[in-house]
């Protein structure tokens, strides 16, 4: 029965990844390591990652290679001096026109360069934004339902967007200024060597400099990063709030809490302003502005004082003051470096912290992939809701055959729903196990399972595309036809007929308000055509007109045939279809049987239905007979 | 090109940049004194660095010369240290502010902007996605802020430059007029970017408005994609939109940033004439070596501040299109205008006269609708999806605009138009067919119209809507946190909840569009009594979808196509035989065998055998 997973053809796709993949894992997730470690080797691994690197090292030797070529040009024009104030005094010409060409075309050349390193740097920024944003979007999909429970969506959005983002900052102006300050340090020190061999104690003060600028960096660095880790969080509750606020518009509004809404976002708002005035005050307090100051002076009473014991000459000063002041540009571009590359490393941790959450549901390491005949065990299950401590369900056993219906009947929060999702394993359970044709589910490949589960939910959600779309969910097996064809089935032809666009229209949350019964003829349309063997319908609708009761009613008998089915229903018409009744009652089952049996023993089962419409027991007891 | 998503929507506007720009200085109106002094230390601080090459000059000047001012340089160090001192301590008050406005600016356009979107009709939100206008308001909330604090230094370069420019011009006019013929050249050359620069920064603000959205539909509707299996073709609609947002961002920073290897080739080409001529005329005798050296390096501080006036107009191009999506935003107007009339208590009239109603001109749903509903009387809504149920109770509650005149729609016979829309509405009870609620606890829910209510106050309307026994079962009782939606809870308890909510309000009006989600018959009674005794007193409006309300109001509405078909009590209608008992004996035969038998034969002798 059991059979390898799929026919590995010699290129994987996206899709093939999911094959063969659990929930969570790609088999080839480069990055799975890296982020175990934390976010700096995780951002170095992206930085690394295939051609990145190669775009990192190009971008790196074409900067180190302007910069050398940029300060060369202050010292051109030093020898440049020298050779006028030379020929001023041994009475020849100077060959200005030499010096003007050579200056000329290494400075033009730098910019030639220039090209390069930025259109190495750009491609390099946003393709790290695109892959890291790829890599945490595909872990979003491969995280369990009990994960995505616990999310604010706002809060991800914030993640996958604005975190994200910082990481194409890191490259610019993160390292790009990163790289300048270092040239800004190294070059100007390196040529002073070069060029005043004899008097390399020039480079005393441009190296103590260097050591103290170094120290205070550290500290704000330091200083930097706690508040930056609240500034990421509170810019994710804010798009939290905000998205939550506009979810629920229509009971902002019809409540009149407009008010209350907005001042929950200003009081966020204010958090992350407060932030941010006090992260600019750690930026404007930014000592080795100081330093420099310090340093230049030094500099220039060093110099003086050589040139007081003619050990160096006017033009040596103009290139030592000249090379000196380049030190000047390390401050500002460190500043903004390390302010983004720490921005970066926060984002990191904040998009590693969600991917690294455990996601409990994962694929077995040899998956079963079967077709399923459709028995349906519950072994004594227990289930409480990750971060929660209260059974939700308790010691739940029964068996159904292949192709029976099973109805679920319970007050609520009795467990139905929850109970039902545990079968496409969106929830692994605590206790006990489940098994379809004797075999633990968990040991089915997830794509196995659940390929082979319809549900049609309570509350169906449809995505904001075509009524096309939303059928076959854009899979490109299935012409146009045969999901008109199975929208007849599910009773959904007309009412999408009757759409202004029929079934291009768009249909999401907010687009076309589609009524609870259409929406759930949709979602059996989508249950038709993915002909599962174990159907999972949670009886959402109670229509109220004559004709659209009908059609449900028979869109669901219709789908019910020859599947496994379990079956929420309070519908008497409904639960008659039923071969067994599971009366649920605080996670617990209190009773099994027959409408009949039930209505006569279950106390539980009686307090259900005895109330509908007034009717009495013995007349719900009569309507058997 | 072809983009997909990146259109602009309905309510984008193009502004002129003197608009924008108004504007743009009208929201720093209020910072005007703090931006006042960060302008004169910038000045101050900006003299002080043009001296800075003077007294180096002075002090090269002094070691050419045979004999030496030991005094006059030992002070011109001295004053070069305290020049910089000086410089650190300016710069850094002028950057305390600079931070505080610049934090405080983009909270003010946040702040504002969330407001005017909160403000927005509810068919704005019909027709525009969540994710897109939570970007608007953060992402390009966030992107005017960094583009502000980058533009101030495109001012500050603008003082240097006079300061600089006004020593050098007295040294060498010649030299110093080359500037001047290069400069505009260079003004040219950057103005053309300008277009190029708003455009790609438009259309890469939208790309990611677009990944936001669109993780924020699926992050939503993640669970139905796990059922079906379906995050592989999730996976592949996402990387054509992030792959779309590197491409429309990078060719952002293309264009952005070949700028600068222009611009500063034309500079190193100025410095090359520089070095010749002025070589030259130091050969000639005509400039010393000092004023040569302060020439160019005065070159350095004034190209620097230039050059950064130059981009500053493309640069800046980045902050207008992020200004010009937040003011649209903000400038979006509502169909509704709500007027200042403010009852004291309303009695519950409710009259609709002569309404016309359409959510698209082709598809009218009411056209003279005519309706009278006494205060106190409940009046039930029966018929099927498309009738224009739900869409009486939004017009009702003022959410959506209707096109007949002022008078079609009364409340104690004032005109809805004229009504003070917050003070209305809380007087307006309403329950929505699908239960919202917030991430928050339970209690806070409930007393989410009424954030004073008192513990008792909650526990009263719990009881009422039969909550208090499953609710003390939970973790934290009232305490518990129930997530966004209140996804942890089932959709009885969802619906549950949403009535206690409505109940502590005590409105006078009370509107109910039932939930389509059934719950177990248990439950739906104790939601049906609870609804029976609120209905007591209030006018009430119910959008039946579940005949056992019906038969408790006054009356009952039967609508088709906007039209009433019939009306009168569940005995009177029944009597009729008419739409209405047909649709009641439907529903009691679904409940029967007859209906059974009739649909299911083959497959209850299935099971049998």
């Amino acid at each position: 029965m059991r059979q390898q997973e799929i026919e590995k053809s010699s290129v994987l796709s996206i899709e093939d990844y999911f094959d063969i993949s659990s929930e969570i894992n790609l088999e080839k997730d480069p990055f799975e390591n890296a982020r175990l470690k934390g976010p700096r080797s995780w951002i170095l691994s992206h930085l690394f990652y295939r051609k990145n690197k190669y775009l990192l090292l190009l971008y790196v030797v074409l900067s180190i290679i302007a910069n050398f070529m940029l300060s060369f040009t202050i010292v051109i024009i030093g020898y440049a001096i020298e050779d006028i104030i030379l020929s001023i005094g041994g009475g020849f010409a100077p060959n200005i026109l030499y010096w003007t060409i050579v200056y000329l075309s290494i400075s033009l050349g730098t910019q030639i360069i220039g090209v390069g390193q930025r259109v190495s740097r750009i491609i390099l920024a946003q393709y790290l934004e695109e892959e890291a944003r790829k890599e945490f979007y595909m872990s979003l999909l491969g995280k369990s339902q009990s994960f995505h429970d616990r999310q604010a969506i706002g809060d991800i959005m914030a993640r996958a967007t604005n975190d994200v983002r910082f990481l194409n900052f890191l490259i610019n102006p993160g390292i790009s200024n990163l790289v300048v300050a270092l040239n800004n340090i190294i070059v100007p020190i390196a040529t002073i060597l070069i060029v005043f061999p004899d008097l390399s104690q020039l480079a005393i003060i441009p190296i103590i400099f260097v050591g103290a600028f170094l120290f205070s960096l550290k500290r704000y660095v330091t200083k930097l990063t706690p508040l930056f880790r609240s500034r990421h969080a509170e810019f994710g509750n804010m798009n939290a709030i905000l998205n939550e606020s506009l979810d629920g518009i229509e009971v902002i509004k019809s409540m009149a809490q407009e008010i209350q809404s907005i001042e929950k976002y200003r009081s966020s708002a204010v958090i992350f302003r407060d932030i941010s005035i006090k992260a600019g005050y750690i930026q404007a307090r930014y000592y080795p502005r100081l330093l420099i100051a310090f340093a230049i002076t030094l500099g220039l009473t060093h110099s003086f004082i050589l040139n007081y014991y003619g050990l160096m000459s006017v033009a040596e000063i103009i290139i030592f003051l000249g090379l000196l002041s380049t030190l000047r540009n390390s401050i500002d571009s460190s500043l903004y470096s390390f302010f983004y590359i720490k921005a970066a490393s926060i984002g990191a941790e904040r998009l590693i912290e969600t991917m690294l959450t455990e996601s409990e549901i994962t694929n077995p390491s040899d998956p079963i992939v079967k077709k399923i005949e459709g028995k349906i065990t519950f072994e004594k299950v227990s289930f409480i809701y990750p971060g929660t401590s209260n059974y939700v369900l308790k010691n739940i056993s029964f068996t159904v055959s292949p192709g029976q219906t099973v109805a679920i009947v319970g007050t609520t929060g009795s467990g139905k729903t929850t109970m039902t999702k545990l079968i496409s394993r969106l929830y692994n359970v605590n206790e006990g196990k489940i098994t379809i044709d004797n075999i633990n589910i968990q040991n089915y490949s997830l794509k196995s399972l659940r390929d082979q589960i319809a549900y049609i939910e309570q509350d169906v959600f449809l995505f904001s595309k075509s009524a096309y779309d939303n059928i076959s969910f854009g899979r490109e097996e299935f012409s146009k036809e045969e999901i008109i064809e199975v929208a007849k089935e599910a009773q959904a032809h007309d009412f999408i007929s009757e759409l202004p666009e029929n079934y291009e229209t768009s249909v999401g949350e907010r687009g076309v308000q589609l009524s609870g019964g259409e929406r759930q003829r949709i979602a059996i349309a989508r249950a038709f055509l993915s002909d599962p063997r174990i159907l999972i319908l949670d009886d959402a609708s109670s229509a109220i007109d004559a004709k659209t009761e009908e059609k449900i009613q028979n869109a669901i008998s219709k789908i019910l045939r020859n599947r496994t089915t379990l079956l929420i229903t309070h519908r008497l018409s409904q639960i008659r279809w039923a071969d067994l009744i599971i009366v649920l009652k605080k996670g617990e089952i209190v009773a099994k049987g027959s409408h009949r049996d039930l209505l006569i023993n279950s106390e539980e089962y009686r307090k259900i239905f005895i109330k509908r419409f007034d009717k009495t027991y013995s007349e719900l007891i009569g309507a058997e007979d | 090109m072809a983009f997909y998503g990146l259109d602009a929507e309905d309510y984008d506007r193009i502004y002129s940049d003197r608009v924008l720009l108004s504007r743009i200085i009208r929201i720093f109106k209020p910072y005007r004194k703090s931006m006042f002094i960060i302008i004169l230390l910038m000045l101050i601080n900006s003299i002080a660095f043009g001296v800075l090459p003077v007294l180096t000059r002075t002090i090269i000047e002094q070691t050419n010369q045979s004999s030496y001012s030991l005094p006059l340089v030992v002070l011109t160090i001295l004053i070069t240290l305290g020049l910089n001192l000086l410089w650190f301590i300016l710069h850094f008050i002028m950057q305390t502010i600079l931070f505080r406005i610049v934090s405080q600016v983009s909270f003010d356009l946040r702040f504002k902007l969330n407001y005017a979107v909160l403000l927005q009709d509810l068919s704005f939100f019909d027709k525009f996605p969540t994710g897109k206008i939570v970007s608007r308001v953060n992402n390009d909330g966030a992107r005017f802020g960094e583009m502000i604090h980058q533009s101030i230094g495109g001012l500050a370069s603008l003082l240097i430059l006079v300061v600089v420019i006004v020593p050098m011009l007295t040294i060498n006019v010649i030299i110093s007029s080359i500037v001047f013929i290069v400069v505009p050249f260079l003004f040219v050359l950057t103005f053309s970017f300008r277009k190029i620069v708003r455009k790609r920064t438009l259309f890469g603000q939208r790309s990611l408005a677009l990944v936001n959205a669109f993780v924020q539909e699926t992050m939503s509707g993640i669970q139905i994609a796990k059922t079906f299996r379906q995050e592989g073709k999730l996976f592949k609609e996402f990387n054509v939109i992030n792959k779309q947002n590197n491409k429309v961002n990078r060719s952002k920073e293309y264009a952005m940033n070949m700028l600068w290897p222009l611009i500063n080739s034309v500079i190193y080409i100025l410095y090359g004439v520089l070095l010749y001529f002025g070589g030259s005329l130091i050969y000639k005798g005509t400039i010393s070596v000092g004023d040569w050296y302060l020439i160019f390096q005065s070159f350095g501080l004034l190209f620097n501040p230039l050059l950064q006036l130059v981009v500053f107009w493309p640069q800046f191009q980045q902050g207008m299109s992020a200004a010009e999506r937040i003011f649209s935003l903000q400038d979006a107007e509502a169909d509704i205008e709500e007027g200042d009339y403010i009852f004291s208590d309303i009695k519950g009239k409710l009259e609709f006269n002569n309404l016309n109603f359409s959510y698209t001109p082709e598809k009218p749903i009411f056209q003279n609708f005519n309706l009278n509903i006494e205060p106190g009387e409940s009046v039930a809504i029966v018929g099927h999806t498309g009738a224009g149920k739900t869409t009486l109770a939004r017009i009702l509650l003022r959410l959506y605009e209707f096109q007949s005149d002022n008078d079609s729609v009364k409340i104690d016979g004032v005109s809805i138009r004229d009504l003070k829309l917050n003070e209305y509405r809380r007087q307006v009870g309403y329950i929505g067919q699908v239960p919202f609620l917030w991430n928050d606890t339970i209690e806070n829910n409930i007393k989410y119209g009424l954030p004073n209510a008192s513990h008792e106050e909650i526990l009263s309307v719990l009881e009422q809507a039969g909550g208090v026994e499953w609710v003390e079962e939970l973790d934290s009782g009232l305490n518990t946190q129930i997530m966004e939606r209140g996804k942890v809870l089932s959709m009885g308890q969802k619906q549950l909840l949403v009535f206690a909510r409505v109940l502590l309000q005590n409105p006078s009006i009370l509107i109910l569009d039932e939930a389509t989600a059934s719950v177990d018959p248990f439950t739906e009674t104790k939601i049906q009594e609870a609804m029976e005794k609120a209905m007591e007193g209030r006018t009430t409006i119910v959008i039946a979808h579940r005949l056992v309300t019906v038969r408790h109001v006054d009356r009952i509405i039967v609508l088709d196509d906007g039209k009433i078909m019939e009306e009168g009590n569940h005995e009177q209608l029944m009597k009729k035989g008419g739409y209405y008992s047909k649709l009641y004996d439907t529903y009691f035969k679904h409940q029967s065998y007859e209906f059974l038998e009739e649909h299911q034969p083959s497959r209850i002798k299935d099971t049998g055998a």
